[in-house]
């Protein structure tokens, strides 16, 4: 029997949808991929054709909440902002987007995220952060900064942006106020990073 | 070392402390600091904040910190050293790093070792300069600031909101708004988590430095250590703001020629204050305008008229910056900022009675007023000294009131003396002092320096005759 793409596209948001629900209420660790079959209504087995791991499953939820998170950014962004604010917007409308799953993200993003990994293609955080970066690059670019990027650059921000993200992931202050005054401050650090490269000579803002 | 800072460390009382190694060790350790604070200029701009206590409130601050050090060495016994070593090492490296005391710090680096020989001047100039300059928000922090206190964007709750600032705030900045009922505003918004920033360093400064209990000042430095950390948590919540705000507006009526502005509490919140936007100069440009001296003598009434309402409402204004009085082109002269603002409760009330009492019509009872105001007993053998102090402090405050007619406090000999006069308090060590004090030196000094700057003359008598409540 054929599968529709329509069915295939519901089943994934089903398992999406009860993945998200025991995450949030049994715990990152507690949950089993067995459970969230049988909370979405199907086999097991049907559900490693979809997931191979309740991280990938995770990163999915990630990846499409920064999905949505980027086209927002891109039809509220202005002209006359700096670099610094466009970061900014993009970044915190991300983690605003994932704020209801923030519970199990702290945990979830030691294996989603870890910096210590290797990047490969196959790791469920890769494509994440592929496509993060992408979009970082377009700003950095359309803000005058010439690419290509020294790749140490490109890691600088990484790093922060992980440090931001499992900050905010157990940050407790009200409305994540901490991680906001600790965004800002990064951005500030990524972006004297990008005029020390001006200073250098080597990777600097194009003449206007 | 810096020539400014060792003349501070010969100006800080002296003990016998250089027979102990310990002892060099803490002086080195201070002289360290503050050599350090003195070069490192004020990272403007950065995400350092500068504190809001005067120089001359840090002044206190640093007298009680050498005191701190140099009584645990005369007074601790030797088995509690070890510990107590440990602690006073790391309360200093904290106090080190506090991004926000830095700016005070430094200038009290700078300025301190020119006790006594300290010049009006350069009093007035430092107060002035250590206020705020708080360093930018770029709108998209602006918008999640205002988000997360209204759960909505700046767009829908304001008609209009201008993206950059206008003036910086403590702890923040300042926009123009119209609200959709169609006034004008000013919202001042707050940088993330710096309150609860300066509360916790100040819980873990005094987690380290009070259980020390250095010398017989000790519950009474401890105290002024509490007030200044409640005054500070209250400066950066601007709901209590908009309250002092709300009750110093009712204090007065058209016809004074004081405008406070109204605060919006429906658009405030901790971290967001919304208030009428008031339009009218600075003192800078208001001095750059040359204005006449009768418009100076003018403003100048105000800020004493002003100043002694509040005084006498229970409610002190202190911390009366140039930055907070706005000069009106109708002549108006315009409050600004309520963060700074005292309430005394009984015990202060009945204090405020008993000076003033002793100032206007009994000065016999300085020493009963010494007893309370500053913790001394009756047969402490420094109590001499203390009633001493007081009738110097008096003999400067009712200077002005004395005088018939106006009173120039373009005087740089007026002003010269009660800087010698807290000169000598710190170096005699005349710390004890109900918490309450610590605020009310800085706000005498701060608007006395406020007149000076600008050269107004004062009808005292009169202010005083208007505004002195008939108890």
């Amino acid at each position: 029997m054929r599968i529709t793409a329509e069915a295939k596209s519901a089943t994934r948001l089903r398992i999406l949808q009860a993945a998200t629900s025991l995450f949030v209420s049994d715990g990152w660790q507690n949950t089993t991929t067995r459970g969230i079959a049988v909370a979405a209504g199907i086999a097991t087995g049907t559900l490693f054709n979809y997931f191979p791991t309740k991280e990938a499953i995770a990163a999915a939820l990630v990846a499409e909440a920064m999905e949505r998170a980027g086209e927002e950014f891109r039809a509220g962004r202005r002209e006359e902002v700096s670099l610094e604010a466009d970061l900014f917007s993009l970044i915190w409308s991300g983690l605003r987007h994932l704020r209801e799953f923030r519970k199990f993200l702290a945990p979830a993003s030691d294996t989603i995220f870890s910096p210590l990994a290797r990047q490969s293609p196959d790791s469920p955080g890769d494509a994440i952060r592929v496509d993060h970066l992408e979009l970082v690059e377009a700003i950095v670019t359309s803000h005058g900064f010439s690419a290509p990027r020294p790749a140490v650059t490109v890691q600088l921000y990484w790093t922060l942006y992980l440090g931001v993200f499992a900050y905010w992931a157990a940050d407790d202050s009200p409305g994540q106020e901490d991680t906001l005054a600790l965004l800002d401050q990064s951005l500030k650090l990524f972006v004297a990073s990008l005029g020390i490269d001006q200073g250098r000579g080597t990777y600097g803002r194009q003449s206007q | 070392m810096d020539v400014n800072l060792s003349e501070l460390m010969a100006a800080l009382p002296d003990d016998d402390l250089s027979s102990t190694a310990n002892a060099a060790w803490a002086q080195e350790q201070l002289r360290e600091i503050l050599a350090d604070l003195a070069q490192r200029p004020a990272p403007a701009g950065s995400l350092h904040r500068l504190w809001t206590l005067s120089e001359l409130s840090a002044q206190i601050a640093l007298a009680y910190l050498a005191l701190w050090i140099r009584r645990w060495f005369s007074d601790a016994e030797a088995s509690k050293r070890r510990l107590m070593e440990t602690n006073l090492r790391v309360a200093l490296k904290t106090f080190h790093r506090l991004g926000y005391l830095r700016g005070a710090m430094t200038k009290l680096g700078q300025a301190a070792g020119n006790l006594p020989g300290i010049l009006p001047g350069q009093v007035a100039d430092t107060l002035d300069r250590l206020h705020f300059e708080a360093p930018p928000m770029h709108y998209a922090l602006i918008r999640e600031v205002v988000r997360n206190e209204f759960g909505k964007e700046s767009e829908e709750l304001f008609l209009s909101f201008e993206k950059e600032a206008f003036a910086a705030a403590s702890v923040g900045q300042v926009h123009r708004a119209r609200l959709k009922s169609g006034e004008r505003v000013a919202v001042k918004i707050q940088y993330p988590g710096i309150a609860r920033t300066i509360d916790a360093d100040f819980r873990n400064l005094s987690a380290l430095v009070l259980p020390l209990r250095l010398g017989k000042d000790w519950e009474s430095v401890k105290a002024q250590f509490e007030e200044v950390r409640r005054m500070l948590n209250q400066e950066v919540d601007y709901l209590q703001e908009a309250e002092s705000q709300r009750l110093a507006r009712e204090l007065f009526r058209p016809e004074d020629g004081i405008v406070v502005p109204r605060a919006y509490p429906e658009y405030s919140g901790k971290r967001v204050l919304t208030t009428d936007y008031v339009q009218g100069l600075h003192l800078q440009d208001y001095l750059a305008t040359n204005p006449t001296q009768a418009s100076r003598n003018a403003f100048g009434t105000k800020i004493y008229i002003s100043w002694m309402r509040m005084y006498y409402a229970f409610m002190p204004y202190v911390d009366p910056h140039p930055g907070n009085y706005l000069f009106l082109s109708d002549g108006s002269l315009g409050l600004i900022d309520f963060g700074c603002v005292q309430h005394y409760g009984p015990e202060e009330r009945e204090l405020v009675r008993m000076a003033d009492k002793m100032a206007y019509e009994d000065p016999s009872i300085i020493p009963e007023v010494v007893q309370r105001a500053c913790g001394v007993s009756a047969n402490d053998p420094e109590l001499e000294g203390y009633v001493r102090m007081m009738e110097e402090s008096l003999d400067w405050m009712m200077e002005p009131v004395r005088q018939p007619g106006a009173f120039d406090f373009g005087d740089e000999a007026h002003f010269q003396r009660g800087v010698d006069w807290f000169s000598r308090v710190v170096r005699k060590r005349h710390l004890r002092a109900h918490p309450m004090y610590v605020y009310w030196n800085r706000s005498v000094f701060g608007f006395k320096a406020l007149l000076y700057r600008l050269r107004a003359q004062v009808d005292v008598h009169a202010v005083v005759r208007q505004e002195r409540p008939g108890w």
